[in-house]
């Protein structure tokens, strides 16, 4: 018999239905009697003092009934507890073109828009900064973004591990240059809402389009000064997040302001324009890395800097810029490393977490670097790479534990798939190959407020239908959440999967669960899923081996029936189960809880609460491309990549997570970019901010690697945000061995390969009109 | 603003709105049908996400003034198949991964829809090339590929009668 | 966002359409067809028409009919989609097969017009946006949002500062290939239905594009007779292969007899000036002649010396023109070669 029923299987996701229906309910969707229409009336200006806001206009307007400004949330908020320097609401200076200052709710949309314009808000622009290196230099703390981050710096660490100047020593081949990554944007598809409902009995209930209802539910009881339990945080369907809807949106809060002062219901839903201005996306990154390694390959030292524009606010910044350090490791066997990181303010939207945090640009200059210092040991940089493997179980310089380790099976499947041995450096000029690794958290082994409470509880009940009620506090942002935890408990219980409801992320009803980011749902909630299931299955075994006579240690319960292992005729059906222990016990419930264990919660340096992890998942990568030498223009057609999730709970859902990853990787890695000019967001809208057609996108070829974790359940690591970083410099490598030329700067534009190629051209001529000789390469 | 009575027929049934001129069509299935479905990405018909079938053929009904349409055929993915039964893209969609967030996936059905009513045997390329005004951030495309292929395969079990392919005779032009 | 407030009109016939413009105050009515691009110019707050006039029960403005005397006449409210499929269209007159597919997407081509197409307003980065983006601006010369606080108060061109010339761009696919198979435009107004060159419905003024009257309609294209059978292709640039509005495009339509001498040659190029342009030298230097790399380029030369691409526009002006320069190459080379003019080249995967 296989070691599974449902475990493994390639479900469709539970939601499926409603989803092709058109039926389920995205936050924009919903709508109550009475509900008001609310707008946030946004700044004009990049800095600016506020020195006066009158609303009279506003509230005269006929069907205006709320007018929100900041005297009506005073509070202060941030996701991190060492940032909490936003207000829903200015009301001394605003810091970006966008910035919030006021917000009505009105009866109808129409009515909102005329009432924004109505407000008169008398501002004193500031000077304003755009470029991190830039505002680094600020001086004059009057000119400060936040006065209390002098010279606009908002966070900087600084480590060492291991010994590096050593290392540096030891090394014989030393590279090091400059990298650049452009800003982009989540964009997922479905445009922030919330909608806040009024109850008759002063309670708040919130729907919203959010990954993180429990920090939602926290921010807004300090804002709106009512206790948690006074606020109801309901997650509808929710499409796509990727990062954007993890922190507490401005939107969200307005909502709730606005339905406490108008005593209605009120939705706001943003346009597509204001979801790039509440961001939260991947920064400008400037990185300066060196890496040394000896003539047989092995890495010796790591040097990286990293300075990061962040935007006006703090937002999961820190973290952000953490992530670039610390996940310098637990990838390759790094004996010593040293990391600056600076978290830079400036006036333009605040940036945050998106899928990959932090380790993305990071990634792409370490991996592009590698493929240049594959290059001068004379290796292929497969092998660099085999040469500098982790052995797992291992603990990293950086105290990183790694428990489970498949990359190296990773990249010996994409080497033989893509066929990689025939094409590297031997296909016609302008096609290459390139390939490159990178390597995930499933989940933040620390929480974001420090505590020893649990991760994330499950609560199961069961009742005289012989129904399984499943209550997680999980958010399903398309991801496939509700699924894997159906499927993990009804493996457990042995039932099919139709038996279970779940319900999930109504901070009403079920248990806390911290939200979906860093890819700690599969691993966390499905931890705490396995406990409660195996706990409820512990009392349906008591109950039956009772009635069996046996003891419950030989139970096993599969296919809707539990029966003695030995003896399977012998069987009670689930139901029969169910009214057994009912009769045994009264109330059949179950509870799981998951917290990392100690182990996996990393050192005690400044910094080191981001990037350990309970488990870490791998991805090797190869990008097959073309590239137009006349044009720059850059065809990717075919990327193979190798994930190591642990195990595919559902392989269905893992192959779309890890293809989801590649595709906004290549995204990135091509044409995306937020574009601006003074502050100025020159391309906010879908048209202009260019996420890839189906007709650009490669085709992608996903591989599961399964190195089964030893804490994971069955198993199983993240798969949603590991193999989107390695997607970057393989397209990079790529780009090399079709040409010739090296772009260490994102996106890879047709204008910037273009140019290096006339570069190399005109180096090329200038070589030969010195030397004599014939040039090599070119078109 | 004056409201215009209008005649639309959404899902083989006529109904009456009163709707400002100026209304989207898409925010008159929306606000006034109670049809959410077709949903708004962007705000420039530039994301896919409002599709809908007019006379059979898939448009933006983003940029359609819903007093323009008056009379028109108009199928949304709720009039995909009747309630409680899925359309064979419906199943493809649901079955092969075709939807994640599910955000995108009405436009992607409508798009998808049309294209099969057009070309029953679409190879890779004409997929692809067809469901290319349709932005999808979640998938990759790779399993809406599998997802038009499924939907394909299921639909040439069924008979493809009027019931099943309303909209049939006005595709094939 | 919310469109302006506006009526509606749903003419039936051109009479009725013309009675309805010309009884609107200059600049208060909007024509509206497909919608792809008036919509979102509404959204955005570009126009705050009175009066929307939707031509679309207008019978009379659809079909494509073909006349080996009369040459084609395309009614202005055939779709992209109609044009890109029927089989005169991709077997007579390739070019145009090639634009009309390249424009944005399946979609957008199912909804928008060859009338609207050509009727494009010119787009700019700084002009194509929201109410609030453009008033914190302070707007622009092409539309000036007063606003003393602005960044910008005295409304200035930012994209060639200090000029008094908008520089925004014409960015349509299809006029283009149209121009390269001299076609002319047909003319509803009040003094009957006249036809005119297609160029000459261009002013090459980004503020003001059409030379149309307010109680004028475009209510078809022709294509003259002696134009079927051209060779010719469109290139065009953009980011994405679908969706997106070129950012130059290069249309050539030539006549090139078994020997490779060329006939008849016309260059057009569009998303690089505020109009669509035939290339003035490109006809005399081409005519006469057998094709050599030195000649392409010198035809290569000329286009990029029309084009005046500024940055109006996601990629830089000297790669937008480099690439007029390419794609004028290529295009030319594969007229001569005479490969399969239909399918555009796309390269997407293997």
């Amino acid at each position: 018999m296989a070691e599974f029923s449902i475990i493994g299987k390639p479900l469709p996701m539970t939601d499926a239905r409603a989803k092709v229906t058109g039926l389920g309910k995205y936050a924009d969707d919903l709508v109550v009697p009475g509900m008001l229409f609310g707008k946030i009336l946004h700044s004009p200006y990049p800095h600016a003092h506020i020195r006066r806001i009158d609303t009279t206009r506003a509230e005269a307007l006929p069907g205006v009934k709320a007018v929100a400004t900041g005297r009506d949330a005073p509070h202060p908020y941030g996701i991190l507890p060492i940032g909490h320097d936003e207000r829903v609401f200015q009301t001394d200076k605003v810091r970006y073109i966008g910035d919030n200052v006021a917000a009505v709710a009105a009866t109808s949309l129409e009515v909102a828009e005329q009432a924004l314009a109505l407000i008169d808000v008398e501002y004193e622009p500031l000077p304003a900064v755009f470029d991190p290196l830039a505002a680094m230099q600020v001086e004059n703390p009057e000119h400060w973004i936040h006065s209390n981050k002098p010279r606009n710096i908002e966070k900087e660490y600084h480590h060492v591990f291991g010994d590096v100047e050593q290392g540096f020593a030891e090394a014989e081949i030393i590279h090091a240059e400059r990298f650049y990554a452009g800003e982009v944007t989540h964009a997922a598809m479905e445009p922030h809402a919330t909608l806040a409902v009024w109850e008759p009995d002063g309670r708040l209930t919130v729907y919203s389009s959010t990954q993180v209802p429990y920090y939602l539910q926290r921010t807004l009881s300090n804002v709106c000064e009512m206790p948690m339990s006074h606020i109801r945080v309901v997650k509808p369907l929710v499409g796509g997040g990727f990062g954007g809807k993890s922190e507490v949106i401005p939107l969200e809060v307005a909502a709730a302001v606005l339905a406490k002062k108008a005593r209605r219901p009120v939705k706001i839903t943003y346009t597509r324009e204001e979801v790039f201005y509440a961001h939260r996306g991947r920064p400008i990154s400037y990185m300066d890395l060196k890496v040394g390694i000896t003539r047989e390959g092995r890495i010796t030292a790591v040097e990286a800097r990293m300075v990061q524009d962040g935007g006006a606010y703090c937002g999961y910044g820190p973290v952000t810029v953490l992530y670039s350090g610390n996940l310098l490791h637990a990838i390759y066997d790094i004996p010593a490393a040293r990391y600056d990181g600076y978290r830079v303010l400036t006036n333009k939207p605040a940036c945050g977490a998106m899928r990959g945090h932090g380790t993305v640009n990071m990634r792409f200059a370490f991996e592009c670097l590698l493929d240049v210092l594959a290059e001068k040991a004379g290796l292929d940089p497969v092998e660099l790479r085999r040469r500098n493997l982790l052995r797992a179980p291992c603990i990293t310089a950086n105290q990183l534990r790694v428990t489970s380790y498949g990359l190296p099976e990773c990249i010996e499947r994409v080497v033989e798939r893509s066929g990689w041995t025939a094409k590297r450096g031997k296909l016609p000029f302008g096609r290459g190959i390139g390939m490159a690794c990178s390597h995930y958290v499933s989940g933040a082994a620390n929480p974001i407020i420090r505590s020893n409470m649990p991760h994330t509880t499950v609560h199961i009940k069961v009742d005289r239908d012989a129904g399984i009620t499943v209550y997680t506090g999980a958010s399903e942002i398309g991801q496939g959440s509700d699924t894997i935890q159906v499927q993990i408990v009804a493996e457990v219980l042995g039932v099919r999967p139709e038996r279970i409801r779940l319900v999930a992320a109504d901070t009403e009803l079920t248990p806390v669960d911290l939200g979906s980011y860093s890819s700690r749902v599969t691993f966390m909630a499905g931890n705490a899923c396995l406990e409660a299931a195996r706990n409820l299955r512990a009392q349906l075994f008591d109950a039956v081996a009772k009635k069996l006579d046996c003891g419950p240690e030989v139970l096993e319960a599969r296919d809707e029936r539990i029966f003695p292992r030995h003896d399977r005729e012998r069987a009670l059906s689930f139901e029969e189960a169910v009214a057994a222990a009912l009769e045994a016990q009264g109330a059949l419930v179950a509870k799981g809880t998951y917290a990392p264990p100690e182990e996996a919660r990393g050192g005690t340096f400044k910094g080191a609460g981001v990037g350990p992890s309970p488990a870490y998942s791998y991805s090797a990568q190869t990008a097959e491309v073309s590239v137009d030498p006349e044009t720059g223009q850059l065809t990717v057609h075919r990327i193979v990549v190798a994930h190591d999730c642990g195990r595919a709970l559902n392989p269905l859902t893992v192959e779309g997570q890890v293809e989801g990853s590649v595709y906004m990787g290549f995204g990135q890695a091509v044409q995306e970019e937020m574009i601006w000019r003074n502050g100025r967001l020159m391309n906010p809208s879908l048209l202009e901010y260019r996420i890839p057609t189906t007709l650009e996108t490669p085709l992608i070829e996903s591989i599961i690697v399964e190195s089964h974790d030893p804490e994971g359940p069955f198993g199983a690591k993240e798969a949603g945000e590991g193999s989107l970083a390695a997607t970057l410099p393989a397209i990079a490598s790529a780009v090399y061995d079709a040409v010739g030329v090296r772009i260490h700067s994102l996106p890879i534009t047709p204008e910037k390969i273009l140019a290096a190629l006339q570069e190399k051209r005109r180096q090329a001529a200038s070589q030969t009109r010195n030397s004599g000789t014939h040039p090599g390469g070119g078109s | 603003m004056e409201k215009i009575l209008l005649k639309l027929c959404v899902n083989g049934e006529t109904c009456q709105v009163a709707v400002p001129p100026n209304k989207l069509l898409l925010d008159v299935l929306r606000e006034d049908l109670g049809l959410t479905g077709s949903k708004r990405g962007c705000d420039d018909s530039s994301c896919g996400c409002c599709a809908v079938l007019i006379d059979g053929t898939p448009m933006l009904s983003c940029v359609a003034l819903a007093a323009s349409y008056a009379g028109a055929e108009i199928t949304t993915v709720e009039g995909l198949a009747p309630p409680g039964e899925l359309h064979p893209v419906q199943e493809g969609f649901a079955v092969s991964g075709g939807a994640q967030c599910g955000y995108c996936t009405p436009g992607f059905l409508i798009a998808t829809k049309a294209l099969l009513d057009r070309n029953p045997q679409p190879t890779l390329e004409e997929i692809r090339e067809a469901l290319s005004s349709n932005l999808c951030r979640c998938t990759g495309y790779m399993q809406i590929y599998e997802s038009v292929r499924l939907a394909l395969e299921r639909w040439q079990q069924v008979p493809r009668t009027a019931a099943a392919s309303p909209t049939a005779a006005q595709g094939s032009q | 966002m919310t469109l302006p407030a506006f009526s509606l009109v749903r003419p039936q016939t051109v009479a009725e359409a013309l009675r309805v413009l010309q009884d609107a105050a200059p600049g208060q009515a909007k024509v509206i067809a497909g919608g792809t691009d008036l919509i979102p110019n509404l959204q955005m707050k570009l126009y705050a028409p009175q009066l929307v006039v939707d031509i679309k029960g207008i019978a009379a403005l659809r079909g494509i009919e073909w006349s080996p005397g009369q040459g084609l006449r395309i009614g202005a409210l055939t779709t992209l989609t109609e044009l890109e499929r029927a089989p005169i269209v991709r077997e007579q007159f390739p070019v145009l097969a090639e634009a009309v597919a390249a424009v944005a997407g399946p979609l957008q081509r199912n909804m928008g017009t060859i009338g609207g197409n050509l009727c494009l307003e010119t787009r700019c980065l700084w002009y194509n946006q929201s109410e609030f983006w453009r008033r914190a601006l302070g707007g622009c010369l092409k539309l000036p949002m007063p606003n003393p606080h602005a960044a910008h108060p005295r409304t200035i061109c930012h994209v060639a500062p200090g000029g008094k010339f908008c520089w925004a761009v014409w960015s349509g696919d299809s006029a283009p290939a149209l121009l390269a198979l001299d076609a002319e435009v047909e003319i509803s107004g009040p003094r009957g239905v006249t036809r005119r060159p297609l160029r000459e419905l261009y002013k090459n003024d980004g503020m003001d594009r059409l030379a149309l009257g307010h109680d004028e309609l475009l209510t078809a294209v022709h294509i003259p007779a002696r134009a079927a059978g051209r060779r010719g292709t469109y290139r065009k640039l953009r980011i994405r292969n679908s969706i997106d509005y070129p950012l130059a495009g290069v249309a050539v339509a030539m006549e090139v007899d078994d020997q490779g001498i060329c006939h008849a040659a016309r260059v057009a190029i569009a998303a690089v000036n505020p109009a669509p342009l035939l290339v003035p030298q490109a006809e005399a230097l081409l005519v006469g002649q057998k094709a050599s790399p030195e000649l392409i380029e010198e035809v290569a030369r000329a286009v990029t010396r029309t084009g005046k691409p500024l940055t109006t526009s996601a990629s830089t002006p000297e790669y937008r023109r480099e690439m007029l320069r390419v794609f004028t190459r290529r295009a030319l080379q594969a007229c001569w070669d005479r490969r399969d003019n239909v399918e555009h080249e796309r390269d997407t995967g293997d």
